[in-house]
């Protein structure tokens, strides 16, 4: 019996250290999870640097509540398991918030864990899912694919006033998805699909279906897919002299696009988030310069700038609400914070933790292969 | 109609490429009675290969010569490959068991893919558009590019040369003779190895026309491509009937058809589906493929 008391008191005493740890060692803990090895390393490597230059910026300055910031990182590799091991991890070791992670797999898989602890948690993931459970501690901190699909289809109907649109999708859930998506906002706007169909990613051969569009006379085709396919597809497209416009969706934006379609890439249209360098605000050019001078390269993508955002945005409430109690920095983030001046754009969240507004834009790429800008949102 | 004319230059053009690739495999059943599993991938190989010399070579020779070059460094090193495989993968087990030499071309699929990767890394490998014909043609609205003609005409002669390489020369009758009976052929003076190597160095040497034509027609290339060309051409040696060299050429025109108009015609999403189902009726009905002969089994 008296065993069992002692171990109860060590318990006890270790619960409370760990739920003063962040504030006792006058430390801010901020977490963060993200695939810093595997399939998404470029970008999980990016996203544990962009967190770390943030920390040192806040710390140059005298940190924050005159408390440091301490970063720790947890490597989740990509994979849904490793990331409920990292929320655990990193819960135990008295983080307030957690940036991550990269993939929305690994994003849902950890939310219940952080929700638990009270932890706050940011992600870029796009999955639609990932605001429907009710957890007050996760915020979006990029935009969610329904709101592709929204823009798409404003951008077809409103600015480009396509009259027959054809779309084409592959197998995969996440393109499948979008496609459905952007015809359901489509016909919701009145827009005429005039054809839908399928490839086999990979395939190469992509004439019969387009010769078969062709038939139809669309003013435009969309895909959904990945590049790899998608250039082909505008390659082809050409070849077969179809005249209809090509707009890709996010998954086209890549270098390998423009290098597969060869000369046809002149004209393709593509949606997706801004690139880095696109940004138009003071404090995006600011971070950039900053991040290149640390570590003399770009950030992986514009997936790195997303997160940022949510770690300021949540530095940014924690020095509001002067205090590092979880639920009234949420509850400032929910319903006080209006228009941040983030490094992507304006933050407000929504009461779902859902980013308010998004940031998609719609290019054309030009004859030097340059992105124009031809509709955004406002 | 021009909806027709097209499907079926579509079709002729990917059904060459099938054509190519499935003469190496009928060839070598032909002859050793052996599925060469690896042939696919020596076909991505030979992709890579040409990738590179178009790379080494590209501002250093005029465009056509550029072509040319490329095409018979290719085919060189592709029948080294072809040749390798041979001596490493399939003389050692010629007289084991029919699944030893099965697995042992699935081992030799699996290290070329891989040997891919590892050398030329996962990312696809994309073919300079400058060093690729890039004419095209409108013919009363019926689009052709100089590359599918290149595809269309070049398969053409090298079917036809092949065909008459079989059945004209001296090493072409021995060919056959080793495809009929391969210890009938030894007694009468045949050098069955020779024929061996020949028939590999023949269809490893399509096979990288055929590799090199989707890298400059498709210009992306995949280290697993293999994969899903061996598959097709695979296919279409089985429709015109294994074994069989024109059956091969059927067979893989037919399938690029098939495709063409089932995606034109019926559904694309159902185009794949659909062809393996017109597959296993011309099995039904003609279980030895569509040019196929009886083969009277050895006992």
């Amino acid at each position: 019996m008296r065993r069992k008391g002692l171990v109860g008191l060590l318990a006890f005493v270790v619960a409370i250290l760990f739920s003063v740890s962040a504030f006792a060692g006058g430390f801010i803990k901020i977490g963060v999870q993200a695939p810093i090895t595997g399939k998404f390393a470029s970008e999980g490597q990016s996203i544990d640097k962009a967190v770390r230059l943030i920390a040192k910026q806040v710390n140059e300055k005298g940190g924050i509540l005159g408390k440091k910031i301490k970063v720790i990182s947890c490597d989740d590799e990509g994979k849904a398991v490793k990331a409920a091991i990292c929320a655990r991890k990193l819960v135990d070791a008295g983080v307030i918030a957690v940036i991550g992670s990269y993939t929305s797999t690994c994003a849902e898989a950890a939310e219940p864990i952080y929700y638990r602890a009270g932890v706050l948690q940011t992600s870029d993931g796009t999955s639609d899912t990932l605001v429907k459970h009710g957890y007050w501690t996760f915020f979006r901190n990029s935009s969610p694919n329904s709101a592709e699909a929204k823009f798409t289809a404003e951008f077809f109907l409103k600015k480009q006033h396509y009259k027959r649109i054809a779309v084409i999708s592959d197998y995969s859930t996440f393109s499948t998805n979008l496609a459905k998506a952007v015809i359901n906002d489509l016909k919701k706007m009145g827009g005429n699909i005039v054809y839908y169909g399928k490839i086999t990613s990979g395939a190469q051969n992509f004439t019969p279906i387009l010769t078969k569009i062709k038939s139809y006379s669309p003013d435009v085709i969309y895909f959904s897919g990945y590049y790899t396919d998608g250039g082909l597809i505008r390659a082809q497209m050409v070849q077969l002299g179809i005249k209809a416009d090509f707009v890709g969706g996010d998954s086209n934006d890549n270098p390998e696009f423009l290098k597969l379609a060869g000369k046809a890439a002149v004209g393709a249209y593509l949606v997706n988030v801004p690139l880095p360098q696109m940004l138009p605000y003071p404090q995006a050019k600011e971070f950039l310069k900053a991040y290149r001078e640390t570590y003399h390269e770009n950030p992986a993508s514009i997936w790195t700038l997303f997160n940022v955002d949510g770690l300021r945005v949540i530095l940014y409430a924690v020095k509001q609400t002067k205090s590092l109690n979880t639920k009234k920095i949420a509850h400032y983030l929910h319903y006080e914070l209006k228009g941040f001046p983030g490094i992507t754009g304006p933050i407000s969240f929504a009461p779902n933790g859902e980013r308010v507004g998004s940031a998609y834009m719609a290019y054309r790429i030009g004859p030097n292969l340059k992105y124009n800008i031809v509709f955004k949102e406002k | 109609m021009e909806i027709f004319f097209q499907q079926l230059v579509n079709g002729l053009t990917i059904g060459s490429i099938y054509a190519l690739v499935a003469l190496g495999y009928t060839m070598v059943y032909g002859v050793l009675k052996l599925i060469n599993f690896a042939h696919g991938d020596l076909v991505a190989l030979s992709a890579y290969i040409g990738l590179v010399t178009v790379m080494q070579l590209m501002g250093a020779l005029s465009p056509v010569l550029l072509i040319i070059a490329t095409f018979i460094i290719t085919m060189i090193l592709t029948s080294l490959g072809g040749l390798i495989l041979e001596r490493a993968a399939y003389r050692p087990l010629r007289k084991a068991p029919r699944l030893s030499a099965v697995v042992s071309a699935l081992g030799a699929s699996m290290i070329i893919e891989n040997g891919i990767m590892l050398i030329w890394g996962p990312m696809p490998r994309i073919f300079p558009a400058s060093a690729v014909p890039n004419a095209n043609y409108n013919i009363h609205g019926v689009y052709i590019s100089l590359m599918q003609v290149l595809v269309l005409v070049i398969s053409f002669i090298l079917m036809v040369a092949l065909y008459l390489f079989v059945n004209r020369t001296k090493l072409g009758t021995a060919m056959r003779a080793c495809a009929i009976d391969q210890d009938a052929a030894r007694l009468m003076g045949i050098d069955v190895n020779k024929v061996i190597v020949t028939t590999f160095i023949i269809g490893s040497a399509l096979g990288a026309v055929g590799g090199l034509f989707i890298g400059m027609y498709y210009r992306g290339i995949y280290f697993n491509m293999g994969w899903i060309y061996g598959l097709n051409a695979f296919v279409a040696a089985i429709i015109g009937g294994i074994g069989n060299i024109p059956g091969a050429m059927l067979g893989g025109m037919l399938l690029g058809i098939f495709n063409a108009f089932i995606a034109g015609y019926v559904s694309s999403s159902w185009s794949l589906a659909l062809t393996y189902v017109l597959l296993i009726v011309i099995m039904i009905l003609r279980p030895t493929g569509i040019l196929g002969e009886r083969v009277a089994e050895k006992v």
